[in-house]
């Protein structure tokens, strides 16, 4: 039993250096992750403000419209298709890479998801803050951003965490363009020595630390928060 | 500041009116107010007391008339009501504390952004108006750790910290527990001895009789008698004012 396993971790990750498929496609991951959520988080802030402030002021009319058809577009349709039309679509003129296709395509992807975490952020802030603020002779914009916004992004830290989670896992399917990620990178290596048990989950496990990690991150930050208030 | 200046009112109503919808809540309002007056707003709920004080600082957009304030019609949509409602503070019902900020960050919040005052400026002003309210030793803390009185007594300090020219108060003692309406009553009463020029809505019949200039009634939309408040509760003559008149006192 010992003998066999020991076998089959040679083969999978030892001969001819396969571990590099998992790390290189990890690096991969995290990249991916990484930009499209900073991308995410600008899109989403953008479009959540746009879409509130044309519900508070009814401004911005063709702005909000813009933001309604992505809004649309983007939550009706698979993010793996995206990504593809992204890269055969869009990008097939030009390759700019399959990592840069990744972290756009995810990046307004999330910032669908953003956006509408944000927005219901700030409708859950009371309209007495809000007057508050103005009274005071802030002007829309620095309502927003001094009394709003700081109030509401504490109040949706955990639901865009788990957004983050979900974004990380997503990236899964950047196989699809030929990319190797972390699951791609499990898969060739599956595909190499005909043995599926180790390199998947070895791969399973990698995503479930990650997740984990994050996840005791973000409980960190809410304390912190929350410390703030009382 | 010329005899002209003094004589010609702080606040002018003109023929203020403001919809919602269909619904007229203000319908044909005209009042003067003046520097130094404490004008009190008292009514039956709904008759649009509140809206009314809103319309003064345009957290409601007024449908008709003129609201001049300091040279400038409010009511005008090219007036900068962002430089106006610095000159006018407001207070709330429910106090509406920034939760986020500390207690001094509350006050000194808009005289650094808005009035390019140093942080330190801002904090000495601030430290000197909440010694006057007595809340001196409550700066670092956080809102949510105030009782109602004490949020209400920052919640004026808040405004006091910009230098208004008129404050708005719109049932500033109504969400308090009876037992901390006293103090908030104090602050208020203090400011008029100060000759702060206030507009207060108000339930509160005693303070009204004892600290307003002028009393005013409203019901339907208008205001339906105005008094010196010795006159106002002495000698009602309106008689839905009698019948309210009654039912409070
Ligand atoms: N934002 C609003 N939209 C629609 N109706 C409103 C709004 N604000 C107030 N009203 C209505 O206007 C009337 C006057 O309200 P308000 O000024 O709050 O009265 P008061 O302060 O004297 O109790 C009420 O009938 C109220 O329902
Ligand atoms: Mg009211």
């Amino acid at each position: 039993m010992w003998e066999k396993l020991r076998d089959d971790f040679y083969q999978n990750f030892i001969v001819d250096d396969r571990w590099k498929y998992i790390t290189d496609g990890l690096q991969n991951t995290l990249k991916i992750t990484f930009f499209a959520v900073l991308i995410g988080i600008l899109l989403g802030f953008l479009v959540a403000v746009i879409r509130s402030t044309y519900e508070n002021t009814h401004k911005l009319k063709v702005l909000n419209w813009i933001c309604g058809v992505y809004l649309t577009i983007i939550r009706g349709t698979p993010v793996v298709v995206q990504l593809m039309i992204m890269y055969f679509v869009i990008f097939s003129f030009h390759d700019p890479g399959q990592v840069f296709t990744a972290v756009v395509a995810f990046g307004i992807n999330s910032g669908a998801y953003v956006a509408e975490i944000f927005r219901s952020g700030i409708s859950s802030i009371e309209k007495g803050q809000f007057e508050a603020g103005r009274s005071l002779g802030f002007n829309y914009a620095q309502t927003m951003w001094f009394i709003i916004m700081p109030q509401a992004f504490k109040n949706v830290v955990p639901t865009l965490a788990n957004e983050f989670i979900v974004l990380l896992k997503e990236t899964s399917v950047a196989g699809y363009i030929g990319l190797q990620d972390l699951t791609k990178g499990g898969d060739i290596i599956k595909s190499r020595t005909y043995s599926a048990f180790m390199p998947l989950i070895a791969v399973a496990v990698i995503y479930l630390v990650m997740v984990m990690m994050f996840s005791q991150l973000v409980r960190a930050l809410e304390r912190r928060l929350q410390r703030s208030e009382h | 500041m010329s005899i002209d200046n003094m004589d010609k009112p702080l606040i002018q109503v003109q023929n203020l009116g403001k919809k919602f919808g269909d619904m007229e809540v203000l319908k044909d309002i005209s009042v003067d107010i003046y520097k130094g007056d404490v004008v009190c707003v008292i009514g039956p709920s709904g008759s649009g007391k509140s809206t009314f004080l809103r319309c003064l600082n345009r957290l409601e957009e007024p449908s008709g008339g003129h609201i001049l304030f300091e040279g400038a019609d409010i009511v005008d949509k090219k007036t900068d009501i962002d430089k106006h409602r610095q000159k006018m503070g407001m207070v709330f019902q429910q106090f509406n504390l920034f939760p986020h900020m500390t207690i001094l960050k509350n006050l000194t919040i808009a005289p650094v952004k808005l009035q390019g005052k140093s942080e330190k400026e801002a904090k000495e002003q601030a430290l000197k108006l909440l010694h006057k309210v007595g809340l001196a030793d409550r700066a670092d803390s956080y809102p949510n750790q105030l009782s109602g009185g004490q949020k209400q007594r920052i919640a004026i300090v808040r405004s006091l910290c910009m230098n208004p020219d008129v404050m708005l108060f719109d049932e500033p003692t109504s969400a308090l527990d009876p037992e901390m309406v006293g103090e908030v009553l104090t602050v208020m009463r203090e400011l008029a001895d100060e000759k702060m020029t206030m507009v207060v809505v108000t339930h509160e019949m005693g303070f009204a009789r004892e600290v307003a200039t002028r009393v005013m009634f409203m019901d339907g939309g208008y205001f339906l008698e105005e008094a010196e408040p010795g006159e106002f509760f002495a000698n009602p003559k309106n008689d839905r004012l009698k019948l309210f008149l009654s039912k409070v006192l």
